[in-house]
């Protein structure tokens, strides 16, 4: 293994392979094997940059300068200057006016954003997402080592548990106490499962720890199956992410080759392999049971608890099903301590949060902060500020299954305990952000037709419910509503909430349920007096049409 | 044992138990619509949703375990709001247009789960139900299923009852959210996803929305009548359902269930082969040729058919029986049919020994499964442990799932579920293979070659127990000698079967133990059947559950015929002829003389035979040789035949007898796992047609026999009287639902479900009762 002096990326969105970038990727490799950098000089491509123009980008590394737009022709002088001269060629660098995803990061070191608390997303970005090795410079296999030749299984639960990790896919479960339950359940063999299919809307933190640090969820895994006792896992991985899917399958492939994974892992007497799965495009198949039945080959429905998965789980093994934020956080905590993370959130929510920010904000993308922060900050700080000056209305946490928070709430810390005391789900970690140009009638509607068409159809409450709620909302937004609308959509969504199978009918009402808590007067507007206050529904069917115009009350 | 409390009663059950069976062993009852005991649990539906204390939401009781110190409420006010909301939403999505006939006109199906469930709960269904369908209500071109979606409430019973009681997966659920819906194969027709129309998603689906085609519209039965199938040896028990004097269909009996053979299930045949119950072309009345009736020497054609009354055409029989039995007995021929009644044959077998004084009586079924009897007089174990408890399968001369469709899917789905290795011997394709670990195409005729060449390979690789061999009174020497010439070269020549499938076939057979041979009418020869046998004992696979030679009857009652004796070498219950002390046995109760020298078989009494008695069967559409027998009927003197209907046979008849179906006499049937089970007299014999034994009855006394019965009852009081095997077995028995496998030794004895072995290398292994073990 050589150490590599500099890490080159090229962007590779779709806008930049539209601008040349593959062409720019191949120049570069020619050129960098022509001056017989090879080996000294990694490169690679990153595709989280915001279209902002400038494309395609190139990121030298570890100077974290941003070239841009680069064509062929620049190519060599880049090699020549950058790479082997050490001079930085400023005519090329790229005139970004806000930096956003990797490289806000990139600047956020140099002190123009207010610094992230990396934890999951520390390499991301860092290391070249295909190299074992740069992944091993940076600390790689270091936990992996310790709890093999250092630790008892039971000791790396407790040293989980101490840590007070809770699990990152939603429901915010202690991720030590869950290894505990399928290290003492009865049956074998067990398995580990990392829950990949991040499907809710809006939701990209899980994406970009795969494609930017793959060996990290590897080393995770094999982490977690030490300590609960399997000899297999799977990674299920969203059908979408076929960057994802590449990265992880290399990674698995590296990592086999050099004996970090698969039979007599570090030469001990601890086997472990990982298949890779991909999702066939359900949102449904997010939800731990309804992923282990598609991992065995049936249709993607979730299935009754109890008996839970780490009871009864995959081929009706023991299975712990840990989301992909969730496992970046192992290796850190198995390497520094389960005492070393509590430096980070609060006392009851313990670590770092990845958000994915959305909406109506100058700033939008990925950030990791401490649990604890607040939405406020998050929005003026991280997200710079509401576009064009408006004012907050609204923000969704968590996804399409997360609360309305209105803008009183601003100031609620973003933690699992004072969010649950709120009645809002931190979830998933998306945050759309909403000025007042949002109508919640149309809010409400395109999110209940996101669950009418990926509800499963297992159970009738969420197969009829979500359907008439669509329906009933529909209805309003087109001002046909009634008053008894209102009522029904209330009754109909506790129905919901207790009588549906899993999470999905149970959560599908919640956005709804909060938009009549918070927002009743507007939804009433629509029906009484046919008035949309944002000016976004056509509500033709109604005596006084609004249309285009806001009508601020 | 985890203690609960539902309601106000404290109890005990087992882990593991479901809050919906630990409610109902109390008595305590909760709804269901998608549960089904015969199915796994779905949870779909959520009618069952009871109250946990100190659970966040309701759970639904017929999936959740039970869990130590539970409270569940299951009656309170706030867990019937959410039924009727359930039952509310369900019926959003239900709409049912009329077409099921109701009281004789057309109306809402009233006769399913749902809408009894709703009434219950005083849901208004007229103002719940969607006000218009979504769904073509005739949607699929099966011929026997309805398909409307409209009715669906996508509980999935059909769903799991295609992939767990038939094993066919036809039915999936299909699409998202609320376009989602029960789908055929790749939302095609039912037909082109390999449906085999067994009916199983019709008896399960509660709402009707899979229903019967075929009696769409014949409305509600006025009664059911528990019977016994009519189709093949597995003796599935299931509903007629009568109106008006006619059997309007069938269905799965529900409360047999358990203790029958089948359960629910079905197969195509049994669900929809009823019409010929009431098919015009039926016999009504005896009919004779015009010639016997004007005393007129017989036309080379016989002349035309005249109806007569009864009492003529039985005459005109006794006479001409009497006649040709006076000038030369032995040129009598009785062929009896595997579809009698047990009670009908013994007395055939009785009329042809006492009345014709002949031993000439085989069963017709002989002509192509000669005297196989004679080697495997019945299947060793029971289908229910065989299915159930064998380690591997050897199926060899039996297309399973078509002659035999019922047991063929419980053979599917063991060997799906309990991952059993299947090796299947069979010249053609047969569906079972598709399920098979290993499936050996022979060449037909070298049944006998492949099974001793499997043999040479298990003593040449000394996989069979050598300890045990030692233990038989002809040693592993004999096997040895008789395999000897069998090496797996040869044997590959002979069967054309590659030389290391043969290899990997007796790898398989070999290492499992136990392994049951399941072999049918495909396998005529009588030494591949006594090759099975050594086969079987070289692989100790005799006398203990899940092994055995299993031979499957193809009718539903050849077992029963050849146990009453209508073959020409045994008395009932193999009783041999040559046995004098069985002969005096019967002798004496009958009051005649038995001769002692073994009858004619089957194909001899066609080409020998002066006058023959033909019952329920067609001579010449069960045999291949039916150019040869056509000529021999032709030229045969006088011929009687008792049958339902015309058949290709009949043309060559002198006296038409009119018998009847299943549906219209009382008896049983013994079943090809020597189960005997009762049929019931569902309707009236239709026109003058009689029940079989009657005929058969009036024909004994008219030959001056002195027979005086008056029911079936009585004729099985005399069978048991007679016959050791069936010494226990009688109608009240039958009628308390026991199973009664024979040997049934006596009165209080249960009846055997595994045969008892007496190990014997290429002789005959069997004994049935202990004097005979030794």
């Amino acid at each position: 293994m050589k150490p590599t002096r500099a890490l080159v990326l090229v962007s590779n969105d779709p806008v930049s392979i539209e601008c040349g970038s593959v062409e720019v990727f191949q120049a570069l490799q020619g050129e960098i094997r022509s001056h017989r950098l090879q080996d000294e000089i990694k490169i690679s491509t990153i595709s989280d940059v915001a279209p902002r123009g400038d494309l395609p980008l190139v990121m030298i590394y570890p100077e974290g300068v941003v070239y841009g737009p680069i064509g062929v022709d620049d190519v060599h002088i880049l090699v020549e200057e950058h790479l082997m001269q050490g001079r930085i060629v400023q005519r090329l660098a790229a005139r970004m006016h806000e930096p956003v995803g990797d490289i806000a990061w990139l600047r956020a070191r140099t002190g123009v954003l207010p610094v992230q608390q990396r934890i999951v997303l520390e390499r991301v970005g860092v290391v070249d997402p295909e190299s074992l090795d740069d992944y091993l410079i940076h600390d790689g296999y270091v936990a992996l080592g310790k709890a093999l030749f250092e630790m008892t299984p039971q000791q790396v639960i407790t040293e989980i548990d101490k840590s007070g990790l809770q699990g990152r896919g939603g429901a915010g479960f202690p991720t030590g106490r869950k290894w505990e339950f399928v290290r003492g359940a009865q049956a074998t063999p067990k398995y580990v499962i990392c829950n990949a299919d991040e499907s809710e809307p809006g939701t990209f933190k899980d994406r970009m720890v795969i494609e930017g640090d793959p060996f990290n969820i590897i080393e995770a895994m094999t982490i977690a199956a030490y300590a609960i006792g399997a000899a297999e896992g799977y990674i299920y991985i969203r059908g979408e992410y076929k960057l994802g899917y590449k990265r992880l399958e290399n990674a698995i492939k590296q990592a086999e080759e050099r004996g970090l994974l698969g039979d007599n892992i570090f030469g001990k007497d601890f086997n472990f392999h990982i298949h890779l799965h991909a999702g066939a495009g359900a949102y449904v198949c997010g939800e731990e049971t309804a992923l282990i039945e598609s991992i065995e080959g049936k249709r993607g429905q979730p299935r009754s608890r109890p008996p839970f998965p780490p009871t009864y789980g995959v081929w009706g093994k023991p299975t712990a099903v840990n989301n992909v934020e969730t496992l970046a956080n192992i290796a850190p905590i198995i390497h520094n301590g389960g005492e070393w993370y509590h430096q980070f959130g609060t006392e009851k929510s313990r670590g770092t949060k990845v958000f994915t920010i959305m909406g109506n904000v100058n700033f939008t993308g990925v950030i990791e902060v401490s649990l604890g922060i607040t939405l406020r900050e998050i929005i003026d700080i991280y997200a710079k500020g509401m576009k064009k000056g408006a004012k907050l209305k609204l923000a969704q946490t968590g996804g399409s299954s997360g609360s309305i928070v209105p803008a009183s709430l601003q100031d609620t810390p973003l933690d699992f305990e004072s969010w649950r005391k709120a009645g809002v789900s931190l979830g998933s970690g998306a945050l759309l952000i909403c000025d007042e140009h949002t109508c919640v009638v149309d809010l409400a509607r395109t999110i209940l037709q996101f669950f009418r068409f990926e509800c499963c159809a297992k159970c009738v409450p969420c197969r009829t419910g979500t359907h008439r709620l669509y329906q009933l909302m529909h209805e309003i937004s087109i001002g046909k509503g009634t008053p008894q609308s209102i009522e029904e959509i209330q009754l109909l969504g506790s129905d919901m909430e207790f009588l549906s199978n899993c999470g999905l009918g149970q959560t599908a009402s919640v956005a709804v349920r909060d938009i009549l808590k918070h927002f009743r007067e507007e939804v009433e507007e629509h029906i009484r007096d046919g008035v949309c206050r944002a000016g976004v529904c056509n509500l033709t069917g109604h005596p006084l049409k609004v249309q285009n115009e806001a009508v601020v009350a | 044992m985890i203690n609960l409390k539902i309601d106000d009663t404290i109890l005990d059950v087992k882990e593991n138990t479901t809050i919906l069976n630990a409610a109902a062993s109390v008595g305590i009852h909760i709804p269901t619509l998608c549960y089904h005991k015969d199915l796994s649990p779905f949870g779909g539906c959520r009618i069952c949703v009871v109250e946990v204390k100190d659970a966040r939401l309701p759970m639904t009781a017929c999936n959740t375990p039970v869990a130590p110190q539970m409270r569940v409420r299951t009656n309170t006010p706030t867990v019937i709001r959410y039924r009727r909301a359930i039952l509310r939403m369900l019926l959003s999505n239900y709409y049912d247009a009329g077409y099921k006939r109701v009281n004789g006109k057309c109306g809402i199906d009233e006769d399913n789960d749902l809408i009894r469930l709703a009434r219950e709960y005083d849901v208004d269904v007229l103002a719940a139900m969607a006000k218009a369908p979504r769904f073509p209500v005739d949607a699929d071109p099966n011929p026997y299923v309805l398909v409307d979606r409209n009715k669906c409430i996508q509980c999935t019973r059909c769903v799991r009852a295609c992939a767990e009681i038939q094993g066919r997966f036809v039915w999936s659920q299909s699409y998202r959210g609320y376009q989602a819906r029960i789908v055929a194969g790749d939302d095609s027709t039912m037909l082109a996803s390999r449906c085999e129309s067994c009916g199983a998603c019709v008896a399960y689906c509660p709402t009707g929305a899979l229903d019967n085609k075929m009696s769409i519209t014949a409305g509600r039965p006025d009664c059911l009548v528990k019977t016994t199938c009519t189709y093949c040896g597995v003796g599935c028990q299931l509903d007629l359902n009568v109106k008006d004097g006619k059997v309007i269909r069938v269905t799965s009996n529900a409360e047999a269930n358990g203790r029958s053979v089948n359960g629910l299930h079905l197969c195509v045949k049994g669900r929809y082969g009823y019409e010929f119950i009431h098919n015009p072309s039926r016999h009504q009345k005896p009919r004779v040729r015009e010639y016997l009736l004007k005393n007129e020497p017989r036309p080379k054609d016989r002349g035309k058919f005249v109806d007569v009354d009864w009492e003529t055409a039985l005459n005109i029989v006794a006479r001409k029986f009497q006649q040709i039995r006076d000038e030369d007995s032995t040129k009598i021929g009785v062929l009896a049919s595997g579809h009698l009644l047990n009670e009908e044959s013994y007395l055939l077998n009785k009329l042809a020994r006492q009345g014709l004084g002949t031993n000439n009586i085989d069963i017709i079924s002989n002509l192509y499964f000669p005297n196989s009897f004679n080697e495997l007089p019945a299947m060793t174990n029971s289908l229910d442990d065989v299915a159930a408890n064998a380690q591997a399968f050897f199926i060899i001369g039996s297309n399973l799932t078509e002659q035999h469709p019922v047991f063929g899917a419980r053979i599917r789905q063991n060997i799906l579920r309990r991952k059993i290795k299947a090796v299947v011997a069979s010249p053609d394709f047969i569906n079972i293979e598709e399920y098979a670990a290993l499936s050996l195409r022979h060449l037909p005729g070298t049944e006998e070659a492949l099974i001793n060449g499997l043999m040479n390979i298990i003593l040449e690789k000394g996989w069979a127990n050598r300890y045990s061999l030692q233990k038989h009174a002809d040693g592993p020497e004999t096997l040895r000698e008789i395999t000897d010439t069998y090496t797996a070269i040869h044997v590959a020549e002979l069967t054309g079967i590659p030389i290391e499938q043969l290899y990997a076939a007796a790898q398989i057979l070999a290492s499992r133990h136990p392994m049951a041979v399941l072999c049918g009418s495909g396998i005529a020869d009588p030494k591949a059947n006594r090759a099975l046998i050594n086969l079987q004992i070289l692989l100790e696979n005799f006398g203990i559950p899940g092994g055995g030679v299993n031979i499957l009857r193809a009718e539903n009652n050849t077992q029963g015929a050849i146990d009453m004796g209508c073959v020409p070498n045994f008395l009932t219950g193999y009783q041999s002829i040559s046995d004098a002390n069985a002969r005096s046995k019967f002798e004496q109760v009958w009051g005649c003389r038995i001769r002692s020298n073994s009858g004619m078989n089957a194909a001899e009494m066609i080409a020998n035979a002066r006058a023959l008695y033909v019952i329920g069967e067609d001579i010449l559409n069960t045999s291949l040789e039916s150019a040869a027998f056509r000529k021999h009927l032709e030229n045969c003197e006088f011929i009687v035949l008792q049958e339902m209907a015309f058949s290709e046979t009949t043309r060559y008849a002198d006296v038409i007898l009119p018998g009847v179906s299943f549906a219209e006499k009382t008896g049983t049937f013994t079943n090809t796992e020597r189960r005997v089970q009762m049929v019931h007299q569902a309707i009236e014999p239709i026109g003058e047609s009689r029940p079989d034994w009657q005929i058969i009855a009036d024909l004994g006394t008219r030959l001056g026999t002195g027979w005086n019965y008056t029911s079936t009852t009585q004729i099985m009081d005399e069978v048991h009287s007679l016959t050791p095997i069936y010494a226990g077995i009688s109608h009240e028995r039958l009628g308390h639902e026991e199973r009664l496998q024979w040997p049934v030794e006596s009165e209080s004895h249960p009846g055997t479900p595994i045969l008892p072995v007496r190990p014997f290398i290429d002789r005959k292994v069997y004994s049935f009762t202990r004097e005979q073990m030794g």
